[in-house]
């Protein structure tokens, strides 16, 4: 990105100096006005226009260089490209099918959890009921143990 | 790099080339006989190419140095993916 910058400002000052050659016949007086142009003033003017376009032309890549570049990091938006895009998409089958995948995987590790769960209080109440009814049947026995049969 | 900077780049050379002309051009166009003082034309065109060579050229020197820089720092972006992706 500071490239950009480097050349845009490098082709800024190079258009500055087209304009300085442009005037400086007249600043600097070494061209009289209404007088025939010398062959300095030819010199510098006609450098001076060419650079100065030329320059000009080179800011203006260099700095479309820069916001494309900023585009891309997602610094700056496109203006019109993204909204019209988003509701189509959203709408298709494919987007429909990768909507479910994603809800299917978010909503698994959940379901597996609870199931566990589930089981794990099955399990316990299992034990519980089994624990019970061992407590009922051992006094039966000792019952038996001490009574006498007749 | 982007198809704009290309051109850009190719601006600044064309920006250098117009610095030596500027320095050349008081004894090619012969406004500044050799030997003689050096009238006000021939200072302005020397003082002004000379910066425009000297700018074009930090430019050049800048913009390669940064170009360099981002394809590095890409580069190495791209190799830590690729590795994590591994």
């Amino acid at each position: 990105m500071t490239k950009y910058v480097i050349g845009a400002t490098g082709a800024l000052l190079g258009a500055l100096a087209g304009v300085w050659l442009m005037l400086a016949p007249f600043a600097l007086a070494y061209q009289g006005s209404g007088a025939d142009w010398a062959d300095p003033t030819y010199v510098d003017f006609w450098t001076g226009l060419p650079l100065l376009v030329v320059s000009l032309v080179g800011s203006i890549l260099y700095i479309s260089g820069l916001v494309e570049e900023l585009r891309r990091r997602g610094i700056v938006r496109r203006p019109y490209a993204a909204p019209a895009e988003q509701p189509q998409a959203q709408g298709s089958p494919q987007a429909n099918a990768s909507n479910q995948d994603n809800m299917e995987q978010v909503l698994l590790p959940l379901v597996t959890a609870m199931l566990k769960d589930m089981q794990e209080r099955d399990r316990e109440r299992d034990g519980a009921r089994q624990q019970s009814t061992d407590d009922v049947q051992q006094p039966q026995h000792t019952g038996e143990e001490g009574s006498v049969r007749r | 790099m982007a198809p704009q900077a290309r051109i850009g780049l190719i601006v600044t050379v064309i920006g250098f080339f117009a610095g030596v002309w500027l320095f050349l051009a008081p004894f090619i166009v012969e406004y500044q006989k050799v030997g003689q003082d050096w009238i006000d034309a021939t200072k302005n065109d020397l003082w002004t190419g000379g910066a425009l060579i000297a700018i074009s050229v930090l430019t050049l020197i800048l913009f390669g140095a940064f170009a360099l820089r981002d394809a590095a720092s890409a580069a190495e972006q791209r190799r830590t993916s690729e590795e994590a992706e591994n």
